[in-house]
């Protein structure tokens, strides 16, 4: 009983850090440029693919076998490339929807995530199929006399120092005090000689490769990669985030511990739980909305007149 | 008194031309859908879009075009709708008994009345909503579960349908009334995510398989699925649901139409304004916005009665988030608040990914990509917000 609490337990956090690390960009991005980037777990999900992609070129015409090293080196390579894939919609795309009512930057990037989603599917060798994802560690190893598997652990370990990362270079460094100017008043950052338009590019990118973390988590976790994992997951991290409050980044972490503690709560109890989870997940996010309409941690807008 | 008759001579002259522009345009308007419905070469059909594109940078380089056609229209409005409903009414004769066009101008007529639907909230009063394929969706169902388990013909479903997705549309609007923007966006898209769920999960709905085998509807002894006769011609089966669906668009025009012009429309266009000037005014915005999510439903609800009566088989499927946001970019890619811009969104975008057929698996990668192209290209939509005119010209 105790152990499958434990492993319940354990998926809760590991599937809750995962969530966080999609749902963190979420808010980042809101908070930075103010419009909802719907494609962010698009975008993140294309890091599993090119990891995949790069082990394959890699095996395939360098005499090395797929160890968990060079796994490791992919996702590496995957997280960059996605990063930069984050500041080029940006400048192609989003970019010309700063100055637009919200509705049409949403719906542009909810058709961004479409295209997103069928260029892996028509890019990736048998896209449409789901392709098995390795997990760079296995085995596993006790916690307090129970066994559990090394993987989940990792992925937390990475998540938290991912999150802890990202708080610092908020919190610690210039471009973080950067980014925070031009998220309180762009106006007045660009009067301290702050670019809001390299900040926008930078916020785009740190977004993107922790985004990117998250999916390589999550098709570990699963074991699988598909090109549609992106809308499940994007949306919930998207929930997440205007859960915990748009633009407040410990609001999307304690949103995305709740949406998956749900999530793996109605797994475990409820009878055929596994095909009514998302109506449980988002049952939440609509009660929490009408008792919290800014989200857990939002800032509650008052207007003055 | 010279001035007066030099005066009434040019505005003769003005409504004789006015007609014309009138009959021109309406004509010009159904042979371009006509062309565009029977275009089987893909290089036809990129070349209609090509003249479409190079008509709207016409008249967008050149506005005293538009301002002319709008002021033919204005001036003649009697006679537009006139030449309008026979066009309309001998649209099917023109396409040579092509099933699949019949088809297409159905399906498209639909989704003419869920963008309109949209268009209160979205156009009117701002308020997203990526519920509406969830209302559509329920109202499909409904009706489709009253005629298979009771045996209610569709005549009686249709209102049926229409108050559980009003009654439907009431629920969603009461968690947002608090919520606003991007929270207000979830709440809908949460919605929509557990209509979809619940209905591919529940036994009475049929799980992912939906439901088959629904009833096709009569009228006086004539059905639905029979070919129709009219003046000695002979319409395929089709025919029959198109002219139910015009009749359709045709309340929902004048729906709107009288909605605009009234109180609510105007309340809804100060909430777009203002939300708080709106209250100050003393306009209830609580009452208002959740009307919004209930008139959307209602329409929504009808189109989904007869979408279900027409296929005769409905799937979950058919009512994803994807479907409510293909409505909400009718409505953003036609023009906001532009009953006529909307219904030219509807169509274009159900049509052209039939149309893209030739780029067969690339379709839905185009789709997103058209999108996009739109939004960037000509963020107001196709045909713009019109200024509220008040006087009589």
């Amino acid at each position: 009983m105790a152990d499958l609490l434990l492993q319940q337990l354990l998926n809760w956090i590991v599937l809750g850090s995962i969530y966080a690390l999609i749902a963190v960009g979420f808010s980042l991005l809101f908070g930075v440029l103010n419009i909802i980037h719907f494609s962010h777990g698009d975008v993140s999900f294309v890091a599993p693919f090119v990891a995949l992609g790069a082990v394959q070129v890699m095996v395939a015409s360098l005499p090395v076998a797929a160890t968990p090293g060079i796994l490791l080196l992919c996702i590496l390579l995957a997280l960059l490339l996605t990063g930069i894939l984050g500041v080029v919609l940006e400048v192609l795309v989003i970019r010309r929807f700063r100055n637009a009512p919200a509705m049409m930057a949403l719906v542009a990037t909810v058709a961004l995530g479409i295209v997103l989603r069928e260029l892996i599917r028509h890019l990736y060798p048998n896209g449409s199929n789901p392709h098995p994802f390795p997990r760079f560690v296995s085995g596993e190893i006790a916690i307090g006399g129970v066994n559990v598997s090394l993987f989940a652990v990792v992925a937390v370990v990475c998540s938290v120092a991912a999150v802890v990362g990202l708080f610092a270079l908020l919190n610690h460094t210039r471009l973080g005090l950067h980014i925070r100017a031009v998220s309180q008043d762009r106006d007045a950052a660009r009067l301290m000689s702050i670019s809001p338009t390299r900040i926008f590019r930078a916020t785009f990118f740190v977004a993107s490769a922790i985004g990117a973390v998250g999916a390589v988590f999550f098709a570990g976790y699963a074991n699988l990669i598909r090109f549609d994992f992106s809308i499940d997951v994007g949306l919930i991290g998207f929930s997440a985030a205007v859960l915990g409050g748009l633009g407040s980044m410990a609001g999307a972490i304690v949103g995305s511990l709740l949406i998956a503690g749900l999530d793996t709560f109605v797994q475990a109890v409820v009878p055929n739980g596994a095909s009514y989870r998302l109506v449980f997940v988002f049952l939440l996010v609509i009660a929490v909305l009408v008792f919290k309409p800014a989200g857990l941690f939002g800032r509650t807008v008052v207007e003055k007149v | 008194m010279s001035t007066q008759s030099i005066s009434t001579a040019s505005a003769g002259a003005f409504s004789v031309s006015g007609l014309m522009i009138v009959v021109a345009s309406e004509l010009a308007g159904a042979a371009f859908l006509r062309e565009f419905l029977l275009a089987e070469d893909w290089r036809y059909v990129v070349a209609l879009l090509a003249a479409f594109g190079v008509a709207l940078v016409v008249m967008q380089s050149v506005p005293a075009i538009e301002r002319r056609i709008e002021n033919a229209f204005a001036a003649q409005r009697r006679a537009a709708t006139i030449v309008a409903v026979l066009l309309v009414f001998a649209f099917p004769f023109a396409l040579g008994g092509n099933t699949y066009a019949l088809h297409l101008c159905v399906i498209a007529q639909l989704y003419a009345v869920l963008a309109l639907a949209l268009n209160f909230q979205l156009g009117s009063a701002n308020i997203p909503n990526f519920a509406t394929g969830a209302s559509y969706g329920i109202g499909a169902y409904a009706s489709a579960l009253l005629a298979l388990n009771f045996g209610v013909s569709f005549w009686l479903a249709l209102p049926a349908a229409a108050i559980v997705a009003t009654l439907s549309g009431f629920l969603l609007g009461l968690p947002s009334m608090r919520t606003r923007d991007s929270y207000l966006a979830l709440v809908t898209i949460a919605f929509g995510v557990v209509v979809h769920q619940l209905l591919n999960n529940l036994e009475f709905t049929g799980g992912p398989n939906g439901l088959v085998g629904i009833p096709v509807p009569e009228l006086f002894g004539h059905s639905f699925a029979s070919p129709l006769v009219i003046f000695g011609v002979q319409l395929p089966s089709q025919a029959n649901f198109y002219y139910l669906s015009a009749v359709l668009v045709a309340i929902s025009i004048l729906f709107a139409g009288r909605l605009h012009n009234s109180r609510v429309g105007l309340a809804w266009n100060a909430l777009r304004a203002d939300d708080l000037a709106a209250r100050c005014q003393g306009i209830n915005t609580t009452w208002y916005k959740v009307l919004a999510f209930a008139v959307d439903a209602f329409l929504a609800g009808f189109a989904g009665t007869i979408y279900a009566f027409y296929v005769g088989y409905i799937s979950p499927d058919n009512f994803t988030f994807l479907v409510s946001v293909t409505i909400m970019t009718m409505v953003i890619a036609g023009g906001m608040d532009n009953i006529l811009g909307v219904i030219v969104g509807a169509f274009l975008l159900t049509l052209l990914p039939e149309k893209l057929r030739a780029f067969s698996d690339y379709r839905i990668l185009f789709f997103g990509v058209t999108v996009i192209a739109f939004l960037m290209i000509r963020p107001q939509g196709i045909f713009p917000q019109r200024l509220r005119r008040y006087g009589g010209h």
